[in-house]
């Protein structure tokens, strides 16, 4: 698992949920800023799956998979599914699921990192 | 589409505005409970038959509210967040008064407190969502 990729989806994933939040208390929609960015946010996501799932098939990361690849497939699923959500309500509440979603990817990807390290 | 004419009329629709947040936050927590239970059962059922059969009734009352609230269906709703509410007062009290038949973490152990406690608040959310202004 890559740290510096695994943190900085963790920044970003909280940048986007603060961003969210403010553009929610503006009483707005999604605009294209919050889309595009949970776009690049899928991206990194992506790229961070297969990398994990690359080296754990090469021996590395904790013994029990299980936990591992549904954290991987679970952080992949949100970003998706909140802009889905958001794209159906435009309105504040939208931009209120992606603070839910930015912040759920974060807290996600530290756990991720905390069971690639073994403290499931 | 979604049928939304026999529980909702005359009414305010549940799944959307507001709503849509809470069929998000509904979503989030049927994703991780169940897939929580999920391994639990496939990988370690043997340790904990009770703890890991709550979760996955957890995980089952997560998404039939998820869908409820989705679909604007207003008395399962209500049925689902009463069942979730008590869930989570008798499991999280079970979970303090004897840690040991649950040595793994589910999702209503000590009020949810591995979920910032989130389980213990939504039902509440949810009930004052369906019963404002009626």
């Amino acid at each position: 698992m890559l740290q510096p990729l695994a943190t900085g989806v963790i920044v970003a994933a909280l940048l986007l949920a603060l961003a969210s939040l403010i553009v929610a208390i503006r009483n707005r929609a999604m605009g294209m800023v919050l889309l595009v960015g949970f776009a690049i946010l899928e991206v990194a996501l992506l790229v961070q799956a297969g990398i994990t799932i690359a080296a754990a098939v090469g021996g590395e990361g904790p013994a029990e998979k299980a936990t591992l690849y549904g954290y991987l497939a679970g952080t992949a699923v949100i970003p998706p599914a909140g802009v889905f959500l958001a794209l159906a309500e435009r309105t504040r509440w939208g931009s209120a699921i992606l603070v839910v979603a930015g912040f759920a990817v974060a807290v996600m990807t530290g756990r991720l990192l905390q069971i690639w390290a073994g403290h499931a | 589409m979604i049928d939304q004419s026999d529980d909702t009329k005359g009414e305010r629709v549940i799944g959307t505005g507001a709503g849509r947040a809470l069929v998000a936050v509904y979503g989030l927590f049927a994703l991780a409970a169940g897939a929580r239970a999920t391994v639990q059962i496939l990988t370690r059922f043997d340790e904990a038959p009770l703890a890991y059969s709550l979760s996955a009734f957890a995980a089952a009352v997560y998404v039939l509210l998820t869908v409820a609230l989705a679909m604007g269906r207003r008395t399962l709703a209500l049925w689902a967040l009463g069942i979730e509410l008590a869930g989570v007062l008798v499991i999280g009290t079970a979970s303090v008064i004897d840690a040991a038949a649950f040595p793994d973490e589910t999702v209503w152990s000590v009020y949810g407190k591995g979920y910032l406690f989130i389980p213990l608040i939504l039902p509440l959310v949810g009930l004052y969502w369906l019963l404002r202004r009626r």
